[in-house]
């Protein structure tokens, strides 16, 4: 079976099959048509011939006939020209007249026949084609055959057959064509809507889930494959939506009853439990939102028309993470571009990567020392610490949901550097692990650069 | 001062109350987007603590509204949501800051306070940390109850770090606040105040330190000790 890749393809091809097959077709029906027209002609000039032999037959006084043909006529059957022949032949098989040399009869005549008989015979090489007719004439049974060489067979009748096929029969190819190249316009014509409709499906994405396929314009037969497309999408939106649901209620459901554990804690008399208690919240806290963050980001999408300044979002963190790092002993630098970098991508989303890596690199890196971000003109953030670095067989481990190299250590969830490589691919974005060379790890964001937006549209 | 705390969660909301009243503050509480509607056509407060999210609607159409009146009572948003989008549309609809749970009601307190303090709104008292105080009406700094001589200048740099205690002030944001769009401003300028301010407050003996956080900016912060 052959595969076709489009519908126009399998048009074509299987048109022009139907093109060649109907034009060998055509042209055997038509010179079957044309000979059976030709023979008829034939059989009925080669009958009026008889019938007007016949008109020459009389019946003498003797009993005997006689045939008294007009010398126009027998020019017609004289053997020079040979091309007609006559015969009378009486009820006993007797040839009484013939115009062949041996007086035979043309047709071997059967005397029970009916009135009018079409023969053909061969008289050496020559095929002979007449008409044989009974006549009574004076009581007396005779038949007249008139026949006709085929071989000098009417110059004129073979000249409209051989012209036919000349221009006639070659007309039925172009006119095939022509039908070819008009089917072919108006199935494209009838698949327009379908390729608008594809067109618009092209701009669906996660993004975008509230585009529908339009149906008004699309053909009945194609209806309920884009209307079950259509279904799908609502069921695919509809899934996007109850995550977000999900998403927002969980945050309420969790973090309000922090707030009031907090809130609890904060009014506790022993300052010392109060605080290791804080702790524990804080602790708690950072996993739920960063559970939540998680889960945002399964449905989140980003418009790709989204920018971002990744100059101004790594200063944001730096200056978010700033108070908290110096509380605990480290210090916060920001190197690189001054200017805006700008790339592609959510800069809120942006900002949670960065972060992530910060908040991680704060964990490890020893005391007194400086977490450094650098902001590079091609789209790349890098987070260094001086901390441990990062050993080859964990390379791969650290970005697992929930991993943490010491499962003891506080405050770490094991969480944000798998928000950190969510972000990433969403961003088409490459991380990249390495240790320095005076120890410590660094991890780099490779955004894609981009140009400034528009800055005079909203 | 009265407050209004619109949140449904009765323990929270009462636990709020209660360290709110602590801190010196009078409360109304109201669960209902429909009752602080009602409420809030008659009754005007210092500042409102809304949370977003409502049994019976949208805490951001109840400021929506408040702003469509041109009240611009101070509204602190709690939400559960830490959402981007969600923080976005929170301060488009006329929040003046926005906290996300669980928050320690101590920084809560400190913003209510940030808020109230703003021209126009009613807190004017003065800033503290540690043993440095900064009066905001007098703009006079206070070490240890001794009145400090500062520069304008310093003075300036001063109440916009302890304006903004806890947080990083950028550079550019010092620089417009002590030049504002006057002319130009020797690159170094603001470094040549910020080293004469920590000087300064060093040598008289004040417990805090201003740290440079390079490429972002400054903060302020209790000495460590």
């Amino acid at each position: 079976m052959i595969r076709f890749k489009s519908i126009i393809s399998r048009i074509v091809i299987l048109h022009v099959i139907a093109v060649a097959v109907t034009s060998v077709l055509m042209s055997v029906a038509l010179s079957w048509l044309l000979s059976v027209a030709t023979n008829n002609i034939h059989n009925e000039a080669m009958g009026e011939q008889a019938v007007s032999l016949a008109g020459h037959l009389a019946l003498k006084a003797d009993g005997s006939f006689s045939l008294d043909l007009p010398p126009s006529l027998q020019g017609l059957y004289s053997q020079p020209y040979g091309r007609y022949s006559y015969a009378v032949v009486d009820d006993t098989g007797k040839t009484l007249f013939s115009s062949l040399k041996d007086k035979a009869p043309v047709f071997a005549a059967d005397p029970r026949v009916s009135t009018v008989q079409f023969l053909e015979t061969r008289i050496g090489d020559a095929a002979i084609s007449g008409a044989s007719i009974r006549r009574i004439i004076g009581g007396k049974t005779v038949w007249v055959q008139a026949a006709e060489d085929l071989a000098n067979r009417d110059v004129l009748i073979d000249d409209i057959v051989e012209d036919f096929y000349k221009h006639v029969g070659w007309i039925t190819l172009p006119i095939l064509l022509v039908l070819l190249v008009i089917d072919i316009a108006i199935f494209r014509r009838a698949l327009l809507p379908l390729r608008q409709a594809s067109e618009t499906a092209q701009q669906i994405g996660p993004a975008r889930t509230d585009i529908r396929l339009p149906l008004d314009e699309i053909p009945g037969e194609v209806r309920p494959l884009v209307s079950a497309i259509n279904k799908a999408l609502d069921r695919l939106d509809e899934g996007f939506r109850l995550q977000r649901e999900f998403t927002a209620d969980a945050a309420h459901e969790l973090r309000t009853p922090l707030s009031i554990l907090r809130t609890r804690v904060e009014t506790l008399d022993d300052p010392r439990i109060a605080k290791a208690l804080h702790l524990d919240i804080e602790a708690m806290s950072r996993v739920v939102g960063q559970l939540l963050d998680i889960a945002e980001l399964e449905a989140f999408a980003i418009d790709p028309q989204e920018t971002a300044d990744l100059q101004a979002a790594s200063a944001e963190v730096a200056g978010f993470v700033a108070p908290l790092a110096l509380e605990q002993g480290r210090e916060i630098a920001l190197l690189g571009a001054t200017t805006p970098v700008w790339i592609k991508g959510n800069a809120e989303m942006i900002k949670r990567a960065i972060r992530n890596l910060a908040e991680n690199a704060i964990r490890h890196a020893p005391k007194n020392t400086v977490v450094e971000f650098v902001v590079e003109e091609n789209g790349t953030v890098t987070v260094q610490d001086r901390g441990p670095g990062i050993t080859e067989e964990e390379r791969e481990l650290i970005f697992r949901r929930f991993w943490r190299r010491d499962r003891n250590h506080q405050g770490s969830s094991g969480l944000g550097l798998s928000i950190v490589q969510r972000i990433a691919e969403l961003h088409d974005a490459k991380i990249e692990v390495e240790n320095r060379v005076m120890g410590g790890a660094q991890f780099s964001l490779h955004f894609t650069p981009c140009a400034a937006p528009d800055t005079r549209g909203t | 001062m009265r407050l209004l705390v619109i949140e449904d969660n009765a323990t929270l909301s009462e636990l709020l109350a209660k360290g709110l009243r602590t801190a010196g503050y009078e409360v109304d509480l109201l669960a209902t987007a429909a009752e602080a509607r009602a409420v809030l056509m008659t009754t005007s407060y210092a500042a409102i603590i809304l949370d977003l999210g409502l049994p019976d609607g949208d805490g951001l159409s109840i400021l929506r509204e408040l702003r469509h009146r041109k009240d611009s009572t101070p509204v602190l948003v709690l939400t559960a949501r830490g959402g981007l989008q969600d923080r976005v549309s929170g301060l488009r609809s006329g929040a003046d800051d926005y906290m996300v749970k669980p928050f320690a009601l101590e920084e809560l307190v400190a913003r209510l306070e940030a808020q109230l303090r703003r021209p126009g709104q009613q807190l004017g008292s003065s800033l503290h940390i540690a043993n440095l105080e900064f009066d905001l009406r007098s703009r006079q700094a206070v070490i240890d109850d001794q009145p400090q001589m500062l520069s304008s200048r310093e003075t300036a740099v001063l109440e916009l770090l302890m304006r903004s205690k806890g947080r990083v002030v950028s550079k550019k944001q010092v620089e417009d606040h002590i030049f504002g769009l006057s002319g130009d401003v020797a690159s170094n300028a603001v470094e040549v105040y910020v080293h004469r301010l920590r000087k300064q407050l060093s040598d008289k003996g004040a417990k805090v330190q201003i740290h440079t956080i390079r490429g972002v900016g400054y903060l302020i912060a209790e000495e460590k000790a």
